[in-house]
């Protein structure tokens, strides 16, 4: 009886451990995905309103910042970054640092306003100022960096 | 009895100075990010120039300043340890110092030139390499400011060694270019610069960071390299 019930609680412990292998590299592989669909954007913002102000098109930009507020709006940060995460490999193995799990909190906090700039830029995009869309992803740009400061491993 | 010798040549105390600029506003730039990004891709660039002109002026320029005065060779370092050494420019010790960060600022504005930030940065010679390596480049760019760091720390701590245990002021001489130097040693002073050498080391210096960010030096190697010219990449990857 006791062994049936042991052969039965590993059985278990093995799909679970199964299901949730298949879920961390899920979890991986959609913010890998995001990350890369937010680098075509913020490139397309770059380029435009920084790099060469003469390929300005405001409809273009305007879509990228809609695209960027999407992304950060979508719950990237509260959905993606289960335990078990920095292991795992999506569509490469993760760069998250082992220690993102003991310093959620101030990721947490550099999600929140990544966020908030991110929604601002939605609204200044859409004025279609190419000056003050520079400043204002100059602001969204430096709270990618704080992020990848804190807890991103360096190739 | 001692007597003022001119040591260091003009071009020389005026790059040092604008190096510690160019460094430190780099550094900054660096860390602040963002908006600052940019920046810190412009004082890249100076820190390359001052760079090329020095590594020239090293071989061109007036006495002291030249690698053959004060390379830190083996006999040097020896009569340097057992207090025999004497001259006039850099003692051997602080030669491998000036090396040592002539070395590393090589380094960190050779891999600035392919890193990328991952967000809106890419230096200018970027698209010449795959994106993996790019990483890696720009995690070592990071890596080597920890180094940077570290001799930049040894060089401030040495000048105020000299300056209170040895009773000797290093400043002062890189700003007037004039030291304070036992008779014997005074034939050493330097030469007026000249014009010519001068000339071509800031022509050189200027011309690589100018063919660095202008793009005929991406778009002369490309083609050889078999990768698409920066131009071209920008707008096929929008």
């Amino acid at each position: 009886m006791k062994k049936t019930q042991l052969a039965i609680a590993l059985a278990l412990g093995a799909v679970t451990a199964i299901a949730a292998a298949g879920d961390i590299e899920d979890q991986i592989r959609f913010r890998q995905s995001a990350y890369s669909f937010l680098g075509w954007n913020t490139a397309k913002i770059k380029a435009q309103a920084s790099d060469h102000p003469d390929t300005f098109n405001k409809d273009e930009v305007a879509a990228a910042a809609n695209a960027i507020a999407g992304v950060a709006n979508s719950g990237v940060f509260e959905k993606l970054y289960g335990p078990g995460t920095d292991k795992g490999i999506g569509w490469k193995p993760s760069r998250l640092k082992p220690e993102f799990f003991e310093k959620q909190d101030e990721a947490k906090e550099i999600n929140a306003t990544f966020i908030k700039e991110a929604n601002e830029l939605q609204k200044v995009a859409a004025g279609g100022d190419p000056a003050a869309i520079k400043a204002q992803f100059g602001k969204l740009a430096a709270t990618c960096k704080g992020c990848h400061d804190l807890i991103r491993i360096r190739e | 009895m001692k007597i003022e010798t001119h040591v260091w040549d003009w071009p020389l105390r005026l790059f040092h100075w604008l190096l510690v600029v160019a460094v430190v506003s780099a550094y900054a730039s660096g860390r602040a990010g963002g908006e600052w990004t940019d920046w810190h891709g412009h004082f890249g660039s100076l820190v390359l120039g001052l760079l090329v002109f020095r590594l020239l002026w090293g071989f061109v320029g007036s006495r002291h300043a030249r690698f053959v005065d004060f390379f830190p060779t083996l006999p040097r370092l020896i009569a340097y340890f057992k207090g025999r050494w004497q001259g006039a420019g850099h003692n051997p010790a602080g030669a491998l110092a000036v090396l040592a960060l002539l070395g590393t600022l090589a380094a960190l504005a050779g891999t600035g030139l392919f890193a990328n930030d991952d967000i809106a940065f890419e230096g200018p010679l970027f698209h010449l390499i795959d994106k993996d390596l790019s990483d890696k480049l720009s995690g070592w760019h990071i890596r080597i400011v920890n180094l940077l760091m570290g001799l930049v720390g040894l060089h401030l701590a040495a000048i105020a060694f000299y300056q209170r245990v040895k009773k000797n002021n290093l400043i002062l001489p890189m700003l007037t270019g004039k030291k304070q130097l036992p008779a014997a040693l005074a034939p050493r002073t330097v030469q007026p610069v000249r014009f010519l050498p001068l000339a071509l080391s800031l022509l050189v210096a200027a011309s690589t960071v100018w063919s660095v960010w202008g793009g005929s030096f991406v778009d002369y190697l490309a083609p050889l390299a078999g990768v698409q010219t920066a131009s071209a990449d920008a707008e096929t990857s929008n």
